[in-house]
């Protein structure tokens, strides 16, 4: 399960960890659409920042750049195409590929702009229990009528705690499978058949089971609601998040 | 006082097979029961009649002279239903969370919640498992887990449902340890098991099922050498002729 | 069980959420790119579920992912995955998915509708996906048509044979 608590979150004390859950969501949705309209100038500023409050909250450098192991490929691929397929003056050419000046320029954008916004999500994860993240979910949706708020966050729940079950299990079922040679069937629909019956067969099984359970305990949506609390300090955060980003668009 | 009273108690399934037949049983307060028989002899069905997961076809069930179907949310309040597989009890992303749903449930106060939650994880141990993701937990601390779940909503009666099914020594030991501390505090506790060996040593009443009826119903030591006829295997020492041990010694 | 229907399908979509997230780190090694499931359980949210409960069930999993709840596979989660390359297809999962679960409930179930559906299914799930990398990467529609949608079809076409099977096995299940 290593895959998958890597980038959780981490308990810690910074500053980060004490602000409220809302304002953090405030933050990530302000960060993200400011790093649109930016430029190399205001990018730097950003990215330092960034880096900065993610080093400040317990991440090391070093683990900071393995989280971009996958998505660098990714980025890469955003680069290349953008550096091929923009007009513009041609910096080389190899026979009917050539790469512009205007294309690395507006790749680089683009990728910098994605890094600024996978920092900010990042910096949301590691420093944001996953019951805040729900609590702030249902204090979003609630003042919505018609959308059930308690029951979306029950859901959420629900789908974490059931994950690495689920995944467990359907490594089980693939291995046994496999003890018993499915390997030697070259037929693909035979092979997702086979893995997808047993393994959905037993998750509504289990879900008719849990769902026993949960009515045993009492499961009602009219429930206790979350606790949230906000200082002076998500104040301050607010303000200098707001004229952070204020100073970037008017640039 | 009786606590639970069945009577003429029948349940057929919808697609028309018995589960219960006419059954009478009165529990009084504060003893440790030990329902027994085979796979498919009832057992659970019967449990499940207590919180009113399931309701009587025919007959009732009172709980301190209330029927069941009367207020659910109060049954299943006062009967906390502990099931087999702890995998598929367990809703909270971290042992913290598992513990609260209950209460949440009954819109209790986030400061009584907070209250119930610590003092639930201090009495089967757990407190220093708060943060802790439930899957990571080992088989004894998740029926653990499962237990402070159901304590925290404040039970007189708990119902547990296989307690030591695919548990190692350890975790049998703990999940024990926790019953019998759990029924010197004052609560009724009823088990279902196929097998004795684990249990039958501090059950104050063994009640024998099989087929959807209760066929015996008296002390242990009494029935321990007829076991074999209703399918469940004599505890070992008995059939050794020597006094039936606890599994703590 | 008297457990309520309304509780139980919410259990239900909770878990066919869990499903499709663990669909993404699930995969079969055949031939030269392997067969990653979780299309497979989009396609079953809508023909198990039906449209509501489908959305309820895809949109649960794009909400947690998108708050960075650790639902997406490779690592990094969070609102960066919607604005990266693949961005496109996870938001096409939500309209593909009322689709397929609108076409179940108005037909009867039969393997002609059911393979319709998903062939409906995977076109939006394309066209968001492939517009989303064509402004992202500002490429011409047919380059782009090359890398984000050529190379997958194969795949799909065989999500769709297997999962009429398993549609068919499961809906006794869910609706005994």
């Amino acid at each position: 399960m290593a895959e998958l608590s890597a980038f959780n979150f981490r308990p810690g004390s910074s500053v980060l960890h004490g602000l409220d859950v809302r304002f953090k969501l405030i933050f990530l949705v302000l960060i993200s659409f400011t790093s649109l309209k930016a430029y190399t100038v205001a990018l730097s500023v950003l990215t330092l920042v960034l880096v900065a409050a993610l080093m400040h909250s317990g991440l090391s450098l070093k683990s900071i750049l393995k989280t971009f192991r996958y998505v660098s490929v990714l980025l890469a691929f955003i680069f290349i195409a953008r550096a091929l397929s923009t007009p513009g003056s041609v910096v080389a050419e190899f026979k009917a590929i050539s790469i512009t000046r205007e294309g690395i320029y507006y790749g680089a954008m683009i990728c910098w702009r994605l890094v600024i916004v996978i920092l900010t999500g990042l910096s949301f994860v590691l420093t944001t229990r996953p019951s805040e993240i729900k609590a702030a979910v249902e204090w979003t949706l609630n003042p919505f009528p018609f959308i059930p708020a308690k029951r979306i966050a029950t859901m959420m729940s629900l789908m974490v705690r059931f994950l690495p079950v689920i995944i467990d299990q359907a490594k089980e079922t693939a291995d046994a499978q496999r003890a018993r040679g499915i390997e030697n069937r070259k037929n693909p629909v035979y092979r997702l058949g086979k893995l997808g019956i047993p393994l959905m067969r037993r998750t509504f099984e289990r879900a008719d089971k849990l769902a026993v359970a949960m009515e045993a305990r009492c499961y009602s949506e009219n429930r206790t609601d979350p606790v949230l609390s906000s200082g002076i300090m998500d104040w301050i955060a607010l303000c200098g998040v707001v004229c952070l980003c204020l100073v970037i668009i008017s640039a | 006082m009786n606590i639970i009273e069945i009577e003429n108690l029948s349940h057929y399934f919808a697609d028309g097979t018995c589960g219960l037949e006419n059954i009478n049983l009165t529990i009084e307060e504060g003893t440790f029961v030990v329902i027994a028989g085979q796979n498919g002899s009832g057992k659970t069905t019967l449990l499940k009649h207590l919180n009113g997961l399931l309701l009587p076809t025919t007959g009732t069930v009172r709980l301190a002279g209330v029927p069941v179907s009367e207020n659910l949310v109060k049954a299943r309040q006062m009967v906390g239903m502990v099931f087999q597989d702890p995998d598929s009890q367990i809703v909270g992303e971290t042992v913290c969370d598992d513990v609260a749903f209950g209460p949440e449930n009954l819109c209790l106060d986030r400061s009584e919640v907070k209250r119930r939650v610590y003092r639930t994880l201090k009495v089967v141990g757990l407190l220093d498992f708060e943060d802790q993701k439930p899957h990571l937990l080992s088989g004894g601390e998740k029926r653990r887990l499962a237990i402070a779940g159901i304590l925290a909503m404040e039970p007189k009666v708990l119902v547990f449902d296989e307690p030591f099914s695919s548990l190692d020594y350890p975790g049998v030991k703990q999940v024990l340890k926790q019953i019998i501390s759990l029924h010197r505090s004052g609560h009724t506790i009823l088990a279902a098991a196929h097998d004795l060996e684990k249990v039958i040593a501090h059950a104050d009443r063994l009640v024998i099922m099989k087929d959807g009826k209760v066929v015996k119903d008296e002390t242990p030591s009494q029935l321990l050498g007829e076991l074999e006829a209703f399918g469940i295997r004599e505890p070992c020492a008995s059939r050794l002729g020597m006094e039936v041990q606890s599994w703590l010694n | 069980m008297i457990a309520t229907k309304q509780l139980r399908m919410t259990v239900y979509a909770s878990l066919l959420a869990a499903l499709t997230a663990a669909g993404a780190y699930l995969a079969i090694p055949i031939g030269p790119v392997p067969i990653v499931l979780q299309s497979l359980f989009i396609f079953l949210s809508g023909l198990l579920l039906g449209s509501r409960w489908g959305v309820a069930s895809v949109g649960v999993y794009l909400l947690a992912g998108a708050l960075g709840l650790p639902v997406f596979a490779g690592g990094v989660g969070g609102i960066g995955r919607f604005a990266g390359p693949t961005g496109g297809y996870l938001l096409g999962f939500l309209p593909a998915v009322y689709v397929i679960g609108l076409i179940t409930e108005k037909t009867r179930k039969r393997v002609v509708f059911d393979v319709f559906a998903m062939v409906c299914g995977s076109i939006i799930i394309y066209s968001c996906g492939v517009s989303w990398l064509k402004i992202l990467t500002g490429m011409t529609l047919a380059k782009t048509m090359v890398v984000g949608m050529y190379p997958f079809i194969l795949g799909d076409v065989l999500k769709i044979a297997a999962a009429v099977p398993i549609a068919k096995a499961l809906r006794p299940v869910i609706n005994p």
